[in-house]
């Protein structure tokens, strides 16, 4: 076991303009399981095949634990990765896919027979040790690659969007199997995903990263709760965030005692009263869908017109257009709201964000 | 009901289909009887031509005794055919019978070949002296009872098998048995016809042998020499005589005369040399017989078993057709598409039928004709074949030879990215050029190379203190010069399959391989190397069967030579064929040819050829 240090990790690719990594710092604790987050293209890849060892850094250093590991090859680095393509050797069975990384570091030939079956009974692949990759179901291959990572007992996971290419209900089963297996190993682990429910449901802390840069680091609570920027507070929840451009201003008709002074933020055809002592100007408001509610017309903070409805049983997305800005809400179970009709926006009050002109956090 | 309408139209086009496969065959038959005829006629003529001699006065025959000898023609015990001879017009056997029409005798002076008139063979009778015509021989076949020959003629083969085949056809359609069976009856009925045509051959050259048996005979009897004594150059125009013109077809070539112990006096068949021969025993006098030795008539009818089961298949052929175009009919727009499939077809499948089914057919044909296997013994018992084998195989050990080198390339150019992809790219470029160049210029460009005295290799070698040696004019190098310009030729075609192999493997395995803890080598020898071997197959089966196809570098460069050294299979064969002349024993070569590289790429497939699918 051991913890991941980064220390202003930096990657650019021969001929690329731009750096696919860029100064990244970071640390994954002893026995933790941290996920990166981002889109496809912010570099989470990279950062991992720079772990692994199989890129090496433009600057930066990689410790594992107390080792600086930077110009190790990844042989001595004693981890294991998990691909996305899952790579089992097309011409080896389950049984040779998974001694491959034991017969390679030379363990004895009856020790790689034990661990191998351990390892298979463990992960339910005890008959299909026989059989090829190309014989098997998506999900029996994401095992066999589970099984290849975990027979070896590493000092770290890397797992490179493993449940990506499998369908959604196989995704979740495999996701509970993967967070049970991280509780009994304990083992490090860094896992990379472009899925936001990924990581809320799998991270003890979420790394997010954007354009190379590390946008925010923290508990999913943390992340969803007190988003540090726009980015990743439109990116983070399904839908994602509410975020719409307004200028805060004094409010006209504020009585004294007001909440925050008085201050409002218009955006679009809404004046949302904001604790907001000091700034004035540019700056955006986000708000998430759940604390978004409709009202009759001129009851709440403004009126929208209501451009797509989307009924899902337990809960309803209606997509407003609020003065030229998208907004979208979330209500509890089927609500009868008409297509084109005009309708009052309320939002929780307590409930709301606002970034900088920059689009960083204020409070 | 659809099925009556298909009853019908099944028996009509069976029974069409039986009467022009029976009427092809009788007349074949009937072609085959009059060449017998003819040939039979030309002999007669022949033998008067012997025996009778000259008049005292002229070159035209005694004319009293050709009267005596062409009446005692009659007279011979055990002949089948009536006969008439004719001086001028006039007949001479049958005096009463009508003369020779004189356009007929005006003809026969045109025609050698003699001509088939009313029933009968006519044959010009040439006089010994002046070799003009002066006559005519009439034979006519001889049969039994008309009208009991004319049912035995209906019944033989050929008419009970077409019955058979209409009502199996009636019986198809009407849906009590699958239409393949009337196939078989039509197939059937084509082998009946054959046999029929055969039979027919057969009897007429035994006919004819026989007939060629009394005249021998006779003709021994009646020359003035003591008859043991007749030499035999006196009677071999009666074996040598051939009916020819329109009525040609009976038999292939002329009939030769031999001394012989044989006293069978039936016609028989026997092998002589590998080839067939109908031979029958004539006994010239006490203890002295001959053999007479015809090319029999059946041995040269496969054509018309080709034409006869062929035209027996179009029955269920037009079955079928009818069958396909009423179903087709309701559907104009598959009609159109299958026509139009046909036509994108066409092209490419009458190349194919032209260029390769068709040399490949006849050279089996080649190889089998004359003898059965006999090209094949003689083609092995040859001790250069052996040789030229051993060399071949020799050869091809390059191909294995000039593939780990081009993997080798391959690999470190496959390694080599980012600023060295200009170098790799001049690289291939560079390896890849003999493969594209002119083999012929390679070979001498090489030839030059390896010119004992002024030669680069030779240069090379002594700027080490070895050599000089004569590359290609010692046998014990010349074959290894061969193998080595081989390499540099084939190397870089190879090299670009492996590059395009490796580049097929996905970096994800290698990626895998190196957190898994493999070396360099490891990674090759376990991931890569096994990913590729549907590649190395490839490479190594084109490879070796280009290697046992070797034959422009031996050409220009060492003609087989020196001391065979070089001789290859496919050089062999050129040899064989354009060299010698020997067509037959050069296909059988081809054909072994063709065996062994089956049985190599067969082995190899089975040795190498398991399948890899990425997952």
């Amino acid at each position: 076991m051991a913890s991941v240090t980064l220390r202003g990790l930096s990657k650019t690719f021969e001929g690329a303009a731009q750096a696919a990594v860029r100064d990244l710092s970071l640390e994954v604790r002893d026995g933790e399981l941290l996920v990166l987050l981002g889109p496809s293209g912010c570099g989470k890849t990279t950062v991992l095949r720079c772990i692994a060892g199989l890129e090496d850094p433009t600057a930066g250093d990689v410790l594992l634990g107390e080792r600086v590991v930077t110009d190790l090859p990844p042989a001595e680095r004693d981890v294991a990765m998990v691909f996305q393509s899952h790579a089992l050797y097309p011409h080896l069975t389950v049984r040779e896919n998974i001694a491959f990384a034991l017969e390679m570091r030379g363990v004895a030939s009856p020790e790689i027979t034990r661990r191998v079956s351990e390892t298979a009974a463990r992960l339910a692949l005890d008959g299909l040790l026989d059989r090829r990759p190309q014989q098997l179901s998506g999900g029996q291959r994401q095992r066999v690659a589970l099984a290849r990572a975990i027979v070896r007992a590493p000092q770290l996971f890397l797992f490179d969007e493993p449940l990506s290419n499998l369908d959604a209900p196989l995704r979740i089963e495999l996701r509970a199997e993967l967070l049970a297996l991280h509780r009994a190993l304990r083992t490090t682990t860094v896992y990379v995903t472009h899925d936001q429910v990924e990581a809320l449901t799998m991270g003890q802390r979420i790394a997010v990263l954007h354009e190379g840069r590390l946008r925010q680091l923290g508990t999913p609570a943390d992340v969803y709760e007190r988003p540090a920027d726009v980015f990743v507070a439109r990116l983070v929840g399904s839908p994602g965030m509410n975020v719409l451009e307004g200028r805060g201003r004094a409010n006209a008709k504020a009585k004294p005692g007001d909440e925050g002074g008085g201050r409002v933020v218009e955006a679009g055809s809404l004046v949302v009263p904001v604790a907001l002592a000091e700034y004035e100007g540019q700056l955006f408001l986000g708000v998430r869908p759940e604390h978004v509610g409709l009202c009759g017309v001129d009851q709440g903070v403004g009126n929208g017109d209501v451009l797509i409805v989307e009924p899902r049983g337990n809960e309803t997305i209606v997509h407003l257009n609020a003065g030229g800005q998208g907004l979208v809400a979330r209500l509890p179970g089927l609500v009868d709201v008409q297509l084109g009709t005009r309708v009052g926006v309320k939002l929780d009050r307590r409930r709301l964000h606002l970034f900088d002109a920059a689009g960083m956090r204020i409070a | 009901m659809v099925a009556r309408r298909w009853v019908i139209a099944a028996t009509a086009v069976a029974a069409a289909g039986g009467a022009a496969t029976v009427g092809v065959a009788r007349w074949a038959e009937g072609r085959f009887e009059r060449a017998g005829a003819l040939r039979i006629a030309a002999t007669t003529a022949a033998y008067l031509a012997v025996v009778v001699p000259a008049g005292a006065d002229s070159s035209d025959f005694d004319l009293a005794k050709l009267l005596v000898q062409a009446r005692a023609l009659t007279t011979l015990p055990g002949r089948t055919s009536a006969v008439e001879v004719y001086h001028g017009t006039a007949p001479l056997v049958d005096a009463t019978a009508a003369p020779l029409p004189a356009a007929e005798l005006a003809s026969l002076r045109r025609e050698a070949g003699g001509r088939w008139q009313d029933g009968r063979a006519l044959m010009p009778l040439i006089d010994p002296g002046c070799r003009e015509v002066v006559g005519a021989v009439a034979i006519r076949v001889v049969r039994g009872g008309s009208v009991g020959d004319a049912a035995a003629q209906l019944l033989r083969w050929a008419f009970p098998a077409a019955l058979l085949a209409v009502v199996v056809a009636a019986g198809a359609a009407a849906g009590r048995r699958p239409p393949g069976h009337y196939t078989v009856a039509a197939l059937l009925l084509g082998l009946a016809a054959y046999a029929d045509v055969r039979g027919a051959a057969r009897r007429v050259t035994d006919r004819w042998l026989a007939e060629t048996r009394l005249l021998l005979q006779e003709a021994a009897t009646r020359l003035p020499t003591p008859r043991t004594r007749v030499a035999l150059s006196v009677l071999a125009p009666l074996a040598a005589a051939e009916g020819t013109g329109a009525g040609r077809g009976g038999g292939r070539g002329n009939a030769d005369l031999v001394e012989a112990d044989s006293t069978t006096p039936t016609p028989r068949r026997v092998r002589v040399a590998g080839a067939p021969y109908a031979v029958v025993a004539a006994r010239l006098g006490a203890g002295r017989w001959v053999e007479v030795r015809a090319a029999p008539a059946e041995a040269s009818t496969a054509g018309w078993l080709l034409l006869l089961t062929g035209l027996a298949l179009c029955g269920p052929l037009a079955l079928r057709g009818l069958r396909w175009v009423e179903l087709a009919a309701h559907r104009r727009q598959e009609l159109r598409e299958t026509a139009t499939a046909w036509a994108f077809l066409a092209p490419a499948g009458l190349h194919l039928a032209l260029f390769s089914f068709g040399p490949t057919l006849y050279t089996l044909y080649l190889s089998m004709h004359a003898g059965g296997f006999a090209n094949f013994a003689a083609v092995l018992r040859d001790r250069l074949l052996w040789i030229s084998l051993r060399n071949t195989v020799v050869y091809s050990l390059y191909v294995p030879v000039s593939m780990a080198i081009a993997l080798v390339i391959a690999l470190l150019l496959n390694r080599a990215g980012g600023g060295a992809r200009r170098a790799v790219r001049l690289l291939r470029a560079a390896f890849f050029l003999p493969c594209v160049a002119s083999v012929v210029g390679a070979a001498l460009v090489w030839q030059w190379m390896y010119h004992p005295d002024f030669g680069l290799v030779n240069y090379l070698l002594s700027l080490v203190g070895a050599g000089p040696y004569d590359w290609l004019g010692r046998p014990r190098t010349a074959l290894i010069a061969l193998m080595l310009l081989s390499i540099w030729a084939q190397v870089g075609y190879q090299m670009a399959v492996f590059l395009a192999g490796l580049e097929g493997i996905p970096q994800a395995y290698l990626d895998a391989a190196r957190v898994d803890g493999a070396t360099a080598w490891q990674r090759f020898r376990r991931i890569t190397l096994p990913l590729l071997r549907p590649v190395l197959l490839f490479v190594l089966v084109t490879g070796v069967i280009g290697a046992f196809q070797l034959f422009t570098y031996v050409y220009v460069l060492t003609r087989g030579g020196p001391l065979h050294a070089t001789e290859t299979v496919v050089y062999r064969i050129y040899q064989t064929s354009w060299e010698f002349l020997q067509f037959g024993s050069a296909s059988a070569l081809s054909v072994c040819l063709f065996a062994l590289l089956f049985g190599a790429t067969w082995l190899q497939f089975k040795l190498l050829g398991r399948a890899v699918e990425y997952a």
